[in-house]
């Protein structure tokens, strides 16, 4: 092994362990500020750091300390204290290694070796993402069961049953996608993506599979318990559901691993259907063999941008009422002046890019991987905006409309589907 | 007054809406219009920015309690324990003595209210035959670290102000 | 060397389990631990280069089988007082072990009569998911469907079992 070969092993791994942890902060302030937006309010946006209060960010930094530091009370009751302890350990670390084979970028080419853009590279793709999930069940399965508490218990019993009820209409609808694809490896799947049909529309999962999208969609929300299928923690009912028994930090590893499992949903979805990283219509080697142009696309497109997001920024970082010296538009200032600085450093990258980069060269590979991997994040990030609007959206479901729906309605049309994909498929020959 | 019946039609029904998904996209339509014109702008958020801006209190508010006084500054109460046994909470704690001043025979030597068991019902202030007592401060938040702070004595009552003008006091009491 | 120590590690935390699985007296640690251990041999099919049949193992033993059992154990809620004393348990067990002695010399032996390969990597798609396929659909199509008949007949009959009982309880 080269140094190379190690700086990339350390590279790929760290993305794919900590870019999920690091996107719990998007996704709880996400949750927050947009569940506070369709709903007419403000959402968090008080808590700061000598006034910075980077969008509600520092709220997540307030309740992370808060949780961090609670008495972490173990019942009495509670009889199987180990399983007690390892249940939020199973649901977190079955969430963080689900994402370890979803691709985020498309294989990087340096000094003649390739690497696969995943977590642990290898082949197996779309069958790991199920069997992780699968183990997710344990996590719900022992929290409620060895809490001694009879919500936990029904919390876990209604969890549980849903989970495995609805890895079936999943697992179907993925079978029809592999017929399409060909192949279980997230790569491949993401690389078929890439191409175009009749030279303008992508060929993303979901406009060859619209059928097995929504089905996939449906069962990955109930997966991640997620309303409109969370039952298990319906607190009209069963107060919290599992978790009602823990407190301080293994509630937070809970609350966590609901977060990364779904940020590991949304990039299997987004992997599987809405093209992965490929950024729509430029395909990896039309862009290292333009490198050129691209870089100036960026060069320009990233400052007029940021013009836009800083008028932005000013027109809703003030205060709402009559303040004098208005302490948010100092705070406005600083967002603003941090972002100009960001930009440019990167624009003069672009710059050396455009000033001494040849095509196909490693400066063009990583750029155009760099490209990839926020174009996988931007679309990810999509996705779980996704996930937040339909929770604010709909109202739960009951619980037999629920198993209905898995049972009677997707499991059905994933098999048709699986049908009709593979007439046509064998068809088309 | 009789009720007001109000027939909805019951929805539901159609093949459209029985297939669910079209409903839940015009439902997320909605839910991103508020999204978008929120991100856009958010100053037409429905929100009282509190701390820096106070709500418009009411003179019918019921807010902390105050002691009256006659116009020499003695206090109007004659520690006839109206308000004590009104009190559903029983969060009134009065001790009488004889009155000192000459105005009746008896007032109160002490005259406790827990705010902490309070439930701002305002019988105390319907049950006083003198109009000793009264909830009209318009101070509604009050927070203590600890149970014995919220514990409010006499002189502090008597030395808080009305919030409201006479006029509209009285006015709120008509209303009821 | 690597593959050596990781397969013992396997094989270790394999044993441990089913170990637990008979020791332990409550049924969820002991389901818990015949879940260790599909997951350990799981690791011994990955050793062998056996993708499918490592994932095959991990979604239907490890996580539906195993889930279903544990799912069930949570569902009957069994406390310690519900579980019947076992007071000759020990006795049992020992018996039971002697008793296997003659088959585990048995195997031994047979172990020690298959002969030494060098257990190297195989070549290339052998154990992917496509070459199991096709040896799947052409050498052993018969076989293939008539287990799948199989299982097909015991989720009917597990249907119209649980319906007939239903109709009965209405």
């Amino acid at each position: 092994m080269t140094n190379l070969d190690i700086i990339m092993v350390i590279v790929r791994v760290s993305i794919s362990a900590f870019v999920p942890l690091c996107f719990l902060a998007v996704c709880v302030t996400m949750e927050r500020r947009v569940a506070g937006f369709i709903q007419d309010r403000s959402g968090p946006n008080r808590a700061g750091i000598c006034g910075i209060r980077a969008g509600g960010l520092v709220q997540n930094l307030a309740d992370g300390l808060k949780l961090a530091f609670k008495e972490d009370i173990i019942s009495e009751h509670v009889e199987h204290k180990f399983l007690y302890v390892l249940a939020p350990i199973i649901s977190m670390a079955a969430a963080i290694i689900s994402f370890a084979l979803v691709p985020f970028a498309d294989t990087l080419v340096l000094d003649g070796k390739s690497y696969v853009m995943q977590g642990i590279p290898w082949d197996t793709g779309i069958l790991w993402f199920l069997a992780i999930t699968g183990f997710s069940v344990y996590g719900i399965i022992l929290a409620g069961w060895s809490s001694t508490n009879k919500y936990s218990l029904l919390g876990a019993l209604r969890s549980a049953s849903q989970v495995i009820s609805y890895e079936i209409p999943m697992g179907l609808a993925v079978i029809s996608l592999l017929i399409v694809y060909g192949s279980i490896n997230l790569s491949d799947i993401a690389r078929f993506q890439g191409q175009t049909w009749l030279g303008f529309i992508p060929m993303w999962g979901i406009l060859l599979q619209p059928l097995a999208a929504v089905i996939f969609i449906v069962a990955a929300f109930a997966e991640c318990n997620r309303t409109p299928f969370d039952l298990a923690e319906g607190e009209s009912e069963l107060v919290a559901g599992f978790h009602l028994e823990y407190s301080a930090m293994k509630f937070a590893v809970f609350f966590m691993g609901e977060y990364v499992a779904m940020f590991a949903s949304s990039a299997v979805i987004v992997t599987l259907f809405f093209g992965g990283y490929n950024i729509p219509f430029f395909d990896t080697d039309f862009l290292i063999r333009n490198i050129k142009p691209v870089a100036f696309v960026l060069l320009v497109i990233l400052p007029v941008f940021m013009f836009y997001f800083a008028k932005w920024i000013r027109r809703n970082n003030r205060s709402q009422y009559l303040r004098e010296n208005d302490p948010r538009k100092a705070e406005a200032t600083i967002y603003i002046r941090c972002f100009w600085i960001l930009i440019a450093i990167i624009e003069v990258f672009l710059l050396a890019i455009l000033a001494f980069a040849q095509p196909d060269t490693a400066a063009a590979h990583l750029l155009v991987a760099l490209m990839q991997i926020c174009t996988f994040l931007i679309k990810v990030t999509l996705m779980l905006f996704v996930y937040v609007w339909v929770r604010w959206t709909i109202p739960r479901f009951r619980y037999d409309q629920l198993q209905m729906l898995g049972w009677q309605k997707l499991l059905p049309l994933a098999l048709l589907n699986i049908f009709v994909t593979g007439a046509i498929v064998v068809a088309l020959g | 007054m009789a009720a007001k019946v109000k027939q909805l039609p019951s929805r539901g029904g159609t093949p459209a809406e029985k297939v669910y998904l079209i409903e839940i996209f015009k439902g997320m339509a909605i839910t991103l219009k508020h999204f978008l014109r929120n991100l856009w702008d958010n100053s037409n958020l429905y929100v009282r920015h509190y701390p820096e801006v106070q709500p418009d209190i009411p003179a019918r508010w019921r807010g902390r309690h105050r002691l009256l006084t006659h116009p020499d500054g003695t206090p109007k109460c004659v520690a006839c324990f109206m308000c004590q046994t009104n009190c559903p909470a029983d969060c009134i704690m009065i001790k009488a003595g004889t009155r000192i001043d000459g105005v009746t025979e008896k007032m109160p030597v002490s005259f406790t209210i827990d705010l902490a068991e309070c439930i701002y019902c305002g019988y105390c202030v319907e049950a006083c035959p003198e109009d000793a007592i009264r909830m009209d401060t318009g101070i509604y938040a009050f927070t203590s670290s600890n149970r014995e702070e919220m514990k409010i004595g006499m002189t502090e009552m008597l030395s808080l102000k009305g919030g409201f003008p006479e006029e509209e006091y009285q006015k709120g009491l008509e209303g009821e | 060397m690597y593959i050596d120590t990781l397969f013992s590690i396997f094989a270790l935390i394999a044993i441990a389990g089913s170990l637990g699985l008979v020791l332990f007296r409550h049924p969820m640690q002991s389901a818990l631990c015949l879940a260790v251990t599909m997951i350990s041999l799981a690791g011994i099919y990955a050793l062998l280069s056996a993708k499918l049949i490592f994932l095959l193992q991990l979604i239907v033993y490890a996580g539906a089988v195993m889930a279903m059992i544990v799912f069930i154990i949570m569902f009957l809620n069994l406390r310690e007082k519900d579980l019947p004393e076992e007071r000759e348990r020990f006795t049992y067990l020992i018996g039971g072990a002697v008793l296997l002695i003659p088959v585990a010399w048995f195997m031994i032996k047979v172990m020690k009569s298959i002969p030494g390969v060098k257990n190297s990597i195989v070549g290339n798609g052998f154990g992917s998911i496509k070459e199991l396929g096709q040896v799947l659909f052409t050498n052993w199509l018969v076989p293939f469907e008539i287990i799948s008949l199989l299982l097909l007949v015991t989720l009917v009959g597990a249907v119209v079992l649980a319906g007939i009982r239903r109709e009965s309880n209405d």
